[in-house]
């Protein structure tokens, strides 16, 4: 008998799994869906706290490969953040993880993207980034670099739009670029995306191996795997683990403490980034734009600031669990206001 | 003019037009004219004809006294205020001869109509003598002393309209009491010629009071237990949102001083919806309100909220379309939109409310239906009721426990459902059960994406035919439990009239016209889409049915040609006209003698 893995609230994986994936065989989306459910479970969030939020495009299909025990809504293009935000509004209590792509975030939704961080909406922001629009065959998107050349047709000259540029300038409480090739910095960034309290944005590379696996285009594996700048290596430690018996690094680290009491560590720093800086994360990015690159890590990180649900001031209890009691007013009340509108 | 012959006394039967520029606090002036004659019991309406503009553009406030209760703006003015040099003479040229004109002699502008009695007053030159900076605001106070002698309004019910006009602010009451009373006095000594037009004082109903429709909707919806608002500004709409975060601070905080409902205001009309659908989507009852564009720009979202099954609240406070249109004038243009919104086959309840009252009740019994039926609810008002006052003796408390429609909310539920699916009929009336997200309870991802009764993506052809087939029986179920029609049915069933909406205001003075020309007239008001069966019925009992409507092409007529069985059709017609304001009795009148003369 072979005895299964139990995760801190004694779930197996299989609790946090989904359903088959129609992506195309080796889809970097489905690595990120993987990263999903490994992250969750190593997490020990209870499947039916977390509600899983995304919009039209390969990248918000995933949902329904990830946490199927988990309540989910695939929306609209580019229009996931507002729904997001109503529910949010009205339970608190949720774990909201939101998966986008680079057409629904950067074009169609990007108003709807500025304005969730402009709220600092309590979520996990997942862009799924690959520069094609794939599921109508390949167009380019609005993050592909200048110069980026995709399988079939001409080289983009346009700018690209960077998110986590345009998140940090937006004041986002949690950006960090990664690459779904990275497993290991992957599953660190978005547990601890997990435990922060606000908008953590998540850029993730995601090559799109039908459209844009070429060399030439600079989201392909083998490209981002030549041309990414990892900021440093990180580790993530569970509020559940004690930090002391977590092994101390040889190098220097900064640990990074998440609202939740976890830890994020970041090891063989340099001087060169401080995640508290926005100027810092801000030049890392352009550097590495310049030379064509990609830099990968916890780029900015603020836990000061405050959510949607705190700047509202609502009540504690999640506004859909209250009783007409409590959302009704009294009939004395509105006598008291029929009286006051006749002057009396 | 000579006036000395003996005058024939006109009380409470008249129209005052006055004409200011906008943004010169001549709304304050015009309210407590109209808040006045209200105290004295004189059955009054008043309608503001405002510019798209914060400052300089022409206003025209329209104020009827009717002992007959009529409440459309009138025909013509009787009485004449000039404030506006812009308009003066535009205006002086559209009078009828007899009008009464009271002007500002500062504008120093002549007027030359001499079929028309005229009293002049320095009412600039006046309110400097009381504070120069504000001349420019007070000097509309000098009109309402005008008034307040010509119709003889009494000193005790302007006092009481300039109080709560300036609630608390006991300086600004001081001075506007001031100017009105040296209007007053002004137009005592030197206006030596009477008018035939005097107020009456009436038996006033003591528990009656004025109310802006957007407000009694605000109210609702609280009352209603609104969870979540979201809104983006626009006109006519804005007030009815500003309604509710004005009043949710005392009605709807909870023990530990939190709100138990969430305000957002939202970066476009797309996402107000979207957060209505999240919200609903999450158990909560979510909210938005806006006007046509606004829910051109929701379109996308209210197809998906149908095909999801999600319940949300949405108000259209309909102005002149289309495109940006007259954005500051109403209209009925936007019902067939609402009744279809959104691309593929789709229907939306839609509860059309005729009177503050019934803002007020539609305000909390949106959320019963949208909850009842997981689906867009629609509130239909427009600027006319949204904007102006009417009267009501007080708003009534719900007469029902909230509706939170088929939640699952335990497995103990849960297991009582046979063969549960989130999109299976269970009880066959086509509306399924749904669990909520943090429930645990059998989740499923919702999708706007076809899915079959488990909520599984699915493209097969009987699947989708099925799902489609039951969302049209589940809101065709609708029909009866909505507010049914209000029918006012002659013995002699000649001519029915069906209208709905803000309609009602003008419904009376029509019917008085149409009746005194020997034609017997019975109405019914439609409250709600899709129709009752009551007004099907309606339509069986009459020869000769008009559908009435402040729009170009008869929309609700169309919605009826749609639906009712062939044999009726041949008896409808269609009057349907709209210029931006306020539907005037004459208008109407006329269009429907037309339309019976040739359909006779």
């Amino acid at each position: 008998m072979t005895v299964m893995k139990l995760n801190v609230i004694d779930l197996e994986k299989s609790e946090y799994t989904g359903g088959k994936s129609s992506l195309c065989p080796g889809c970097g989306h489905d690595q990120i869906s993987n990263v999903i459910i490994q992250a969750a479970w190593e997490n020990g969030i209870p499947p039916e706290g977390i509600a899983k939020m995304s919009g039209i495009g390969c990248s918000s299909k995933t949902p329904a490969y990830f946490l199927g025990k988990s309540h989910g809504f695939n929306t609209v293009h580019g229009r996931m953040p507002s729904v997001t935000t109503g529910a949010s509004m009205v339970n608190r209590s949720l774990s909201f993880l939101a998966v986008s792509g680079d057409g629904d975030t950067a074009s169609i939704g990007i108003g709807q993207f500025i304005h969730a961080i402009r709220r600092n909406l309590d979520m996990v922001y997942i862009i799924e980034n690959n520069g094609v629009y794939g599921l109508t065959k390949g167009q380019y998107s609005a993050t592909v670099e200048r110069g980026s050349k995709k399988k079939k047709g001409a080289m983009n000259e346009q700018p690209p739009i960077d998110l986590c540029a345009m998140a940090i300038n937006l004041g986002c409480s949690f950006v960090a670029r990664s690459f779904s090739g990275s497993k290991k910095q992957l599953t660190s960034i978005i547990r601890a995306a997990m435990g922060h309290r606000g908008m953590a944005v998540i850029d993730v590379i995601s090559p799109c191996v039908t459209f844009s696996n070429n060399d030439e285009s600079y989201k392909s594996y083998n490209y981002v795997k030549e041309n990414d700048e990892v900021l440093h290596l990180l580790d993530y430690i569970p509020h559940f683990t004690p930090i002391e018996e977590v092994d101390i690094p040889e190098g220097e680290f900064d640990d990074i403490q998440m609202f939740d009491g976890s830890t994020l560590r970041l090891e063989t720093v340099g001087d060169e980034h401080d995640p508290s800086d926005p100027m810092s994360a801000l030049s890392a990015i352009h550097r590495a734009e310049m030379d064509n690159k990609h830099v990968t890590g916890l780029l900015y990180y603020d836990n000061s600031m405050q959510t949607a649900e705190e700047a509202l001031g609502l009540t504690e209890t999640p506004l859909s669990a209250l009783s007409e009691h409590e959302l009704r007013p009294s009939a004395d009340a509105l006598d008291n206001i029929n009286s006051r509108f006749r002057g009396n | 003019m000579e006036m000395h012959v003996k005058m024939e006394r006109i009380c409470n039967d008249f129209t005052i037009n006055i004409a200011t520029a906008n943004g010169t606090g001549s709304q304050s002036s015009n309210l407590i004219i109209l808040n006045s004659m209200f105290q004295m019991g004189v059955p009054v309406s008043g309608k503001n004809l405002f510019p798209s503009n914060i400052s300089g553009l022409p206003t025209w406030f329209i104020i009827r006294a009717s002992d007959n209760g009529y409440q459309s703006p009138g025909d013509k003015a009787h009485i004449q205020v000039l404030m506006n040099k812009d308009t003066w003479f535009k205006d002086l040229e559209s009078l009828e001869p007899g009008t009464i004109v009271i002007y500002n002699e500062d504008a120093k502008l002549p007027v030359d109509r001499d079929d028309c009695p005229s009293f002049g007053m320095p009412m600039t030159k006046m309110a400097r003598g009381i504070n120069p900076k504000l001349a420019r605001l007070m000097c509309n106070m000098y009109y309402v002393g005008a008034l307040a002698h010509l119709l003889g309004i009494e000193q005790n019910a302007l006092e009481m309209a300039v109080r709560n006009q300036f609630k608390g602010k006991e300086k600004a009451i001081e001075l506007n009491l001031r100017a009105i009373s040296e209007g007053l006095d002004y137009a005592t000594e030197n206006w030596e010629d009477e008018i035939p037009y005097r107020v009456e004082s009436r038996e006033k109903d003591p528990d009656s009071f004025l109310i802006e429709g957007n407000e009694a909707i605000a109210l609702g919806s609280i009352f209603g237990g609104i969870n979540m608002l979201s809104w983006y500004p626009i006109t006519p709409s804005s007030s009815l949102a500003e309604g509710i975060i004005q009043w949710l601070p005392e009605l709807r905080d909870a023990d530990d001083g939190g709100s138990t409902c969430a305000v957002i205001q939202a970066e476009d009309e797309l996402a107000a919806a979207g957060m209505v659908i999240g919200a609903g989507w999450a158990g909560g009852r979510g909210m938005t309100c806006t006007s046509g564009p606004g829910i051109s720009l929701m379109s996308e979202f209210i197809g998906l909220a149908y095909f999801a099954e999600v319940p949300g609240v949405i108000w259209d406070v309909n102005r002149v379309g289309p495109s940006t249109g007259l954005p500051t004038r109403t209209q009925q243009g936007d019902l067939s939109m609402l009744y279809e919104a959104s691309h593929g086959d789709t229907q939306h309840i839609v509860l059309i409310p005729g009177t503050v009252d019934e803002c007020f009740e539609y305000g909390w019994r949106t959320f019963d239906y949208a909850e009842r039926f997981q689906t867009i609810v629609f509130g239909f008002s427009d600027l006319d009721l949204g904007m102006n006052r009417w009267s009501t003796s007080g708003f009534e408390y719900p007469d029902s426990p909230m509706d939170r429609g088929k939640v699952l909310r335990s497995q103990e539920e849960m297991d009582a459902v046979e063969n549960y699916g989130r999109y299976r009929d269970v009880d066959g009336d086509g509306i399924p059960y749904r669990t909520l997200p943090g429930s645990g309870l059998d989740p499923i991802l919702y999708r706007g994406t076809g899915h079959d009764e488990d909520g599984i993506y699915s493209e097969d052809p009987d699947v989708y035919y099925a799902t489609i087939s039951r969302l049209k029986k589940k809101i065709e179920g609708a029909r009866d439990l909505l507010p049914a029609p209000i029918i006012r049915e002659e013995e002699e069933q000649q001519i029915g009239v069906i209208y709905y909406g803000s309609m009602e205001n003008s419904i009376t003075e029509i019917d008085d016209m149409l009746e005194s020309t020997g034609l017997s007239v019975s109405t019914c008001r439609v409250r709600a889409l899709p129709y009752h069966s009551e007004v099907e019925s309606f339509i069986e009992r009459h020869e000769k049915v008009i559908v009435l409507e402040i729009n170009r092409d008869g929309q609700m007529y169309g919605i009826l040609r749609k639906e009712l069985p062939a044999h009726l059709i041949p008896r409808l017609h269609s009057v349907a006209y709209t210029d931006g304001l306020p539907p005037r009795a004459r208008v109407y009148a006329d269009m429907i003698l037309d339309t019976l003369e040739v359909t006779a």
